[in-house]
């Protein structure tokens, strides 16, 4: 049976992985189109991307773009089978309601 | 951990609305633009080519084609300063080279089939740029492939059994087409 995921529930992060998860699992996004995506602050996101990337979530990707640092976030393999698991246990919660 | 069903409930409702989100995003970002784009090049293009004649419509074509290719880069840098994929980097160069390749093969098929009209010509161009969009489509994602072929089945039908109003028929279905097809991926998305 799929289990909840406690890092992932928080809103946040829930919603951090919601959008990795929809991307191909090979592409990474800028990390001030995730903070605008997510209308959060750039602390609020930095602080929240940290957990998922301790926890093995994510992938923060840091590089050079014409000469400025810049960030890219993707979903692991691991977040992308973890996320689904919690949307399946979301779903097993409603269904049996 | 303990959630409550309006909880779950809450929890997927966030999830979806920012997958919808994301998507929409994406989108705005090249796909359906670049339809519309290439829809509107088609219709003024095609609508030209039925009822002007001479040079004039050559002109037409290469000014239209400019503006379309730099539309496609600016949407593309756009598009690349938001989401990348890693996977398809080191290969730009391989499908800029595919494309140059396969403009070459059109050149060398119109060569030696010497087409006796501006009709077969079309129809050339046509069946290698959707031959290409169908490679691009099957290699890098099948959402994008099968709008080619209905454009490509257009054409023949056009070509075949509507010889006289052909450019017309192209400039409303196949620019037409594409156009609506753009703003219904904006609007479904």
């Amino acid at each position: 049976m799929a289990e909840l995921n406690e890092t992932i529930h928080q809103t946040v992060r829930l919603r951090i992985m919601a959008v990795l998860a929809t991307l191909e699992p090979t592409d990474e996004v800028d990390f001030s189109y995730l903070r605008d995506l997510l209308e959060v602050t750039d602390g609020n996101l930095g602080a929240h991307l940290r957990k998922l990337e301790e926890a093995g979530y994510i992938a923060v990707n840091k590089t050079f773009v014409e000469r400025k640092p810049r960030s890219f976030v993707s979903a692991t393999p691991e977040g992308r089978r973890v996320f689904q698991e919690h949307v399946a246990a979301l779903e097993a919660i409603l269904k049996s309601k | 951990m303990n959630v409550s069903p309006s909880e779950a409930e809450e929890a997927l409702t966030a999830i979806r609305s920012m997958a919808q989100k994301t998507r929409q995003s994406i989108a705005s970002s090249g796909a359906y633009i670049t339809l519309i784009a290439t829809g509107i090049v088609w219709l003024i293009g095609f609508m030209c080519t039925q009822f002007l004649q001479g040079v004039v419509v050559v002109y037409i074509w290469i000014g239209l084609s400019i503006l379309g290719s730099i539309l496609g880069v600016v949407l593309g840098m756009r598009m690349g300063k938001r989401v990348r994929s890693p996977s398809t980097a080191p290969i730009a160069k391989r499908i800029g080279l595919f494309w140059l390749l396969l403009v070459l093969y059109g050149i060398a098929a119109i060569v030696l089939a010497r087409p006796t009209d501006g009709k077969q010509v079309t129809m050339f161009v046509i069946l290698f740029i959707m031959l290409g969009q169908l490679a691009m489509g099957l290699l890098f994602s099948f959402s994008s492939v099968w709008w080619a072929l209905p454009v490509t089945t257009l054409a023949l039908v056009g070509y075949f059994l509507l010889p006289d109003i052909f450019y017309l028929w192209m400039a409303i279905l196949g620019g037409g087409g594409m156009i609506a097809l753009g703003l219904y991926i904006r609007s479904r998305w």
